[in-house]
């Protein structure tokens, strides 16, 4: 137990209890839970496209941005400043001169370019290769055309050079988890998969198979004064119910709810006031085959849109753990237009619609959709009576979550219902309404606007982030009055942390992945935690 | 008996051979891919660029024959594959999680003996007393209750209310941790146990040899110890041997519940996400553990009832 | 015979189950899926709805019954499957013999070997979640003891006179097996097919995690299986010839 105030500093104060407010306290050790699967598929992050393994990155290992999730944005991480040059494409890092590694290696230029060609190296289909693709050459480079990757530069030991392939903001992209930056004087690059070295704030410890990780602090953080904790347990627990238990033992620190439990700890006492709450960026949604016949129709879809009460069924179903939907883009994307009013619930309204569409009968379809409680089965089963009441006859085709994605990329379906990803940066996430996009993609109802194309083609030449914003809030308004989806809810999520945890942010594209580096456990903490 | 010990061994390679074709052949077919998997939960955008180079790398562009030769190629090798999820071999990812299923299903099997045997003896000793329809009752009603449920009603009672600790996972492999899984899978092979011992002992009791030992002046608790027990070995360790296999097949929702790593749950998030090497190789080999354990069985059968070796 | 409580009150209970299941449509006062309104969502037991409702506001005692309809259905036409496909096989390799035998043999075996719930696993992995893919899944994993009881049944049988006085008269092979050996090992058959009821219910609530009827179905014919090895049992009646 290590408390950072001078004797001095307590005697000025005049208290003695420890539990101050204003103080971090460090030391101790944090159970965290990686809720997303029961095993850790790899220790070698960069080959992972999953997001359990975030949890270790987030630990040991740093990209050269990272997201701050009280501003919203991402923001430098590696470097300690850049110059952008004058169209925008070239930007020069100065990279941090404090930064270690794991194993003692000092940052340098020649680790970033190293990393980058690993993630893009065409022998190795990682998914970071999509992100790094941004850069200029890089398509090359993957595509095995070129032996180096022409937009990085090494212009010193400090300082990188990267040529983008246009103005847009490098951050959202280079942020991410599978693009952290690897130690380059590492000769067995297996090792990375049993004993991974980074430049985070912790060392990696132990993986026990199947049960956890435990990471402990590193001295020689580049940030000074952190981490406050002294050990990581990240211990791996997939099940709703079993976590609810755990949490309730004190077992563990944190435990991401679903619906129900989000529910019943609302009600009680001891549990209501912990609870941290976040709109993510994933927007719920039925899409539509407009291959379908009655689909091809804005009437129809339009109708759909009217004839479920939506607020309802997040309040029954979902017990409130999300926020109605209005277009496609979530309540905290920048281009969001709060103005703009959802559909109403209007069965009369739809019945016209149809009418109007020369489907007065009615007419059926399926929904293809996965098990999943908040975006699956369960919803359908709601909507079917609501649309009954329309004339509208629906029918779940229950499949496997794995067979989900393929149904939807292969175009195999007349309806899916499904959670996809919003945000957090808007031109990234309208690119899935913007016709060059295909289908497998992620324009999975083959949308296609000209009105939309224009304004997205101009937003993607445009500078300045307020223009920029104000043209993708129109194209989101032309997505939303043309229904090419029926549009759910935006999630909200939930992670309820014991009352000794501090230092947890809202982190908007995953609330249950937390930088560990600000997380702090007071006085009132069991004494298994100390 | 060597001869009947070497036909038994050598009947398991066939049937793992035709196993082996058999879950190649439902995994071929098998709707959705490892690559589909990794966009299905809308994380991230389906990338198709990505979808293709990880089919190609895994080899699943090519023709069904000719992933089933280099398939069987390599199981004549002893080779596994390699998991697509962690790009390690199999066989060090079931050797990782070997361990605790083995722990488990041990435990269970032990808790299940040392209840369930001795709770036979006893209710066949004193048969219609209270002692032997409560144990009978059990016995039926206990089973009925779906797996799941049971589990987490043990949780419940035990994690939550009593506040014993640790309610789940494997910890650091203390004892602890393996207490509440064990006692919740034992349960049914306890009662079958009890169930078959009582049966086993009140058969021999009644049987025409013990009034012939009877008869010859053997006294009576030598009557008693001797055949009885020799017989209700015979079918406890019939019984054990066969509801090993099937605690195999139960300890997977055991183990998906109580977060324990082992094979079960790595099988069923498998095939979850289609991690094909993983599903066969994993199945492989918990065939094989049920055929030797089987085989185990027969011979230690043998062994005591020399009758059996004639067929 | 002598049939014992647990008999009755297997019989009881499997009876109730299979009124339910079998008149649900007709006493049953909802439709189990589309009155569904999310106004009346997990409302406790009242005039209305004597248990209350679920989630989506659709009746539980609705539910209930429907739902001891579908346990009813996978238990019945899973050991049908199961039978059929046992006593086909079973019957016939102990009757002719030879390769076939050896055949059914290896192929029992293999089934035993693989453990049945990860056997319906992968199954239904192929097939898709949804009920048609689970009856074919449970049909297809437990044929293997009925298949084993109806070869050592027929292996027995087959030497009996009435059996051999048949071939005498020339009578087909297939007409001697449904007539004079299939009647007589309907007992052990019946038996298991009972438990094996339980028993699928059982693996569906591994596979998919529903309710109540459950567990009283699979306790109906555990008790009626249990009860009705007991007076099937050999020391307990006389055979016949």
């Amino acid at each position: 137990m290590l408390k950072r105030m001078t004797l001095a500093a307590m005697l000025s104060l005049g208290v003695a209890t420890g539990a101050l407010a204003a103080g971090e306290r460090h030391g101790g050790t944090l159970f965290f839970t990686a809720p997303y699967g029961s095993s850790f598929a790899t220790l070698d992050v960069q080959a992972s496209p999953n997001t359990q393994e975030e949890f270790i990155t987030q630990a040991i290992h740093r990209a050269l941005y990272s997201w701050d999730s009280h501003d919203n944005k991402p923001v430098l991480e590696l470097a300690t400043s850049e110059d952008v040059s004058a169209d925008g494409t070239v930007h020069t890092y100065h990279l941090r001169k404090n930064a270690v590694f794991h194993n003692g290696k000092p940052l340098t230029a020649d680790d970033i370019i190293y990393s980058y060609k690993r993630i893009a190296n065409p022998k190795n289909a990682f998914p970071g290769a999509s992100f790094i693709a941004i850069i200029k050459g890089a398509d090359d480079y993957i595509a095995g055309k070129a032996e180096e990757i022409s937009g990085l530069k090494k212009i010193d030991d400090n300082t990188l050079e990267i040529t983008f392939t246009g103005p847009f903001n490098p951050g959202f992209q280079l942020m991410q988890n599978t693009v952290v930056i690897y130690p380059s004087n590492v000769s067995d690059e297996s090792s990375f998969g049993k004993t991974p070295v980074g430049l985070g704030a912790f060392v990696f410890k132990e993986h026990v198979p199947g049960s956890q990780v435990v990471v402990e602090k590193f001295d020689k953080y580049y940030e000074e004064g952190k981490p406050y904790l002294d050990r990581i347990n990240i211990v791996l627990m997939a099940e709703d119910a079993a976590r609810d238990v755990a949490f309730r033992n004190k077992e563990i620190d944190v435990s991401v709810l679903g619906p129900t439990q989000y529910q019943a700890y609302q009600g009680e006492e001891g549990l209501k006031d912990h609870l941290l709450e976040v709109a993510e960026v994933y927007t719920r949604n039925i899409g539509f085959n407009p291959a379908y016949g009655p689909f091809k129709d804005k009437r129809v879809r339009q109708a759909i849109n009217y004839a479920i009460n939506a607020p309802l069924i997040i309040e029954r179903l979902v017990k409130n753990k999300a926020y109605p939907a209005s277009g496609w883009l979530p309540i905290s994307s920048p281009a969001y237009d709060k103005d703009k009013a959802p559909y109403a619930y209007d069965p009369e309204k739809a019945k016209a619609l149809l009418k109007e569409a020369g489907f007065a009968d009615g007419f059926e379809f399926e929904v293809t959709a996965s098990p999943n409680e908040s975006w699956g089965v369960p919803i359908v089963e709601a909507i079917l009576p609501m649309l009954k009441k329309v004339g509208i006859t629906v029918k779940p085709k229950p499949v496997e979550s794995s067979a989900l994605g393929e149904a939807v990329t292969t175009n195999n379906f007349q309806a899916f219902i499904w959670s996809n990803l919003s945000g957090p940066d808007p031109l990234n996430a309208l690119r899935c309404y913007y016709s060059k996009t295909a289908q497998s993609a992620c324009n999975y109802t083959s949308y296609s606007s000209p009105d939309f194309d224009k304004l997205y083609e101009a937003a993607q030449q445009e500078r300045d982030p307020a223009k920029q914003n104000d043209l993708l809030r129109q194209a989101n308004n032309i997505v939303q009055d043309d229904a090419p989806v029926w549009f759910f809810n935006y999630n909200k999520a939930v992670m309820a942390y014991q009352p000794w945890i501090h230092g947890l942010v809202p982190n908007a594209n995953e609330l249950a992945v937390q930088p560990y580096d600000d997380i702090w456990i007071d006085d009132t903490a069991p004494a298994s935690r100390k | 008996m060597l001869r009947f010990t070497l036909r038994r061994i050598l009947q398991i390679i066939p049937t793992v051979v035709v196993v082996a074709l058999l879950i190649f052949v439902i995994f071929s077919v098998v709707p959705g891919t490892f690559a589909s998997s990794l966009f299905s939960d809308g994380k991230r955008a389906a990338d198709p660029q990505m979808i293709a180079r990880l089919n190609e790398e895994f080899g699943l562009n090519k023709p069904v024959t000719e992933r089933f030769v280099s398939y069987v190629t390599d199981l004549a090798h002893f080779d596994l594959g390699t998991s697509f999820r962690t790009r390690q071999p199999v066989i060090d990812l079931i050797n990782d999680r070997m361990g605790a299923s083995l722990k488990l299903a041990i435990a269970a099997m032990v808790f299940a003996i040392l209840v369930g045997v001795p709770l036979g003896f006893l209710a066949a000793l004193r048969p219609g007393s209270i002692l032997d329809r409560g144990a009978g009752a059990g016995a039926v009603r206990v089973p009925s209750m779906p797996l799941f449920w049971r589990g987490l009603l043990m949780m419940f009672l035990f994690a939550l209310q009593l506040t014993w600790r640790p309610g789940f996972g494997y910890g650091d492999g203390s004892f602890s941790t393996l207490i509440l899984p064990a006692i919740t899978l034992g349960v049914t092979p306890l009662a079958l146990l009890a169930r078959t011992t009582r049966a086993g002992v009140l058969d021999v009791l009644n049987a025409d040899f013990i009034r012939t030992a009877h008869s010859k002046g053997m006294s009576e608790i030598k009557v008693v110890r001797w055949h009885v027990a020799r017989n209700a070995l015979v079918l406890i360790v019939t019984t054990v041997g066969l509801q090993f296999g099937s605690l195999i097949g139960q300890a997977v929702v055991i183990e998906k519940l109580f977060a324990w790593p082992g094979i079960g749950s790595l099988l069923v998030d498998s095939v979850a996400i289609r991690d094909i090497p993983v599903v066969q190789g994993t199945i492989l080999v918990i065939v094989l553990w049920f055929l030797v354990i089987n085989t185990a069985v027969d011979l230690v059968y043998a062994a005591i009832d020399p009758r059996i070796k004639q067929e | 015979m002598r049939l014992g409580f647990n008999f009755w009150l297997g019989a009881t209970l499997t009876a109730l189950v299979i009124l339910a299941g079998v008149l649900a449509h007709w006493i049953a006062p909802f439709d189990p899926v589309l009155d569904a309104d999310l106004m009346n969502s997990e409302l406790p037991p009242d005039a209305t709805f004597w248990f209350g409702t679920d989630a989506q506001g659709r009746d539980v005692y609705t539910r209930i019954l429907y739902g001891a309809q579908i346990s009813l259905t996978v238990g019945i036409v899973s050991q049908v499957i199961n039978s059929l496909i046992g006593i086909t096989l079973g019957m016939t390799a102990g009757y002719w013999g030879g390769w076939w035998d050896d055949l059914v043999n290896g192929l029992t075996n293999v089934m035993l070997a693989i453990p049945s719930l990860i056997f319906a696993l992968a199954v239904m992995a192929v097939l898709g979640p949804g009920l048609p893919s689970l009856l074919i899944a449970l049909g297809l994993t437990n044929w293997s003891w009925t298949c084993r009881i109806a070869r050592s049944s027929t292996l027995s049988l087959k030497s009996q006179g009435y059996v051999q006085a048949a071939q005498t008269l020339g009578y087909g092979d297939l007409r001697i097996m449904f007539t004079q050996i299939l009647p007589n090992m309907m007992g052990p058959i019946l038996v298991m097919a009972t438990l094996g009821m339980g028993s699928a219910v059982l693996s569906e609530a591994a596979l998919v995690f529903p309710g109540l009827a459950i567990f009283l179905s699979v306790l109906g014919f555990n008790l009626l299986g249990a009860g009705l090895r007991d007076s099937l049992d050999p020391h307990m009646r006389t055979r016949k010839p």
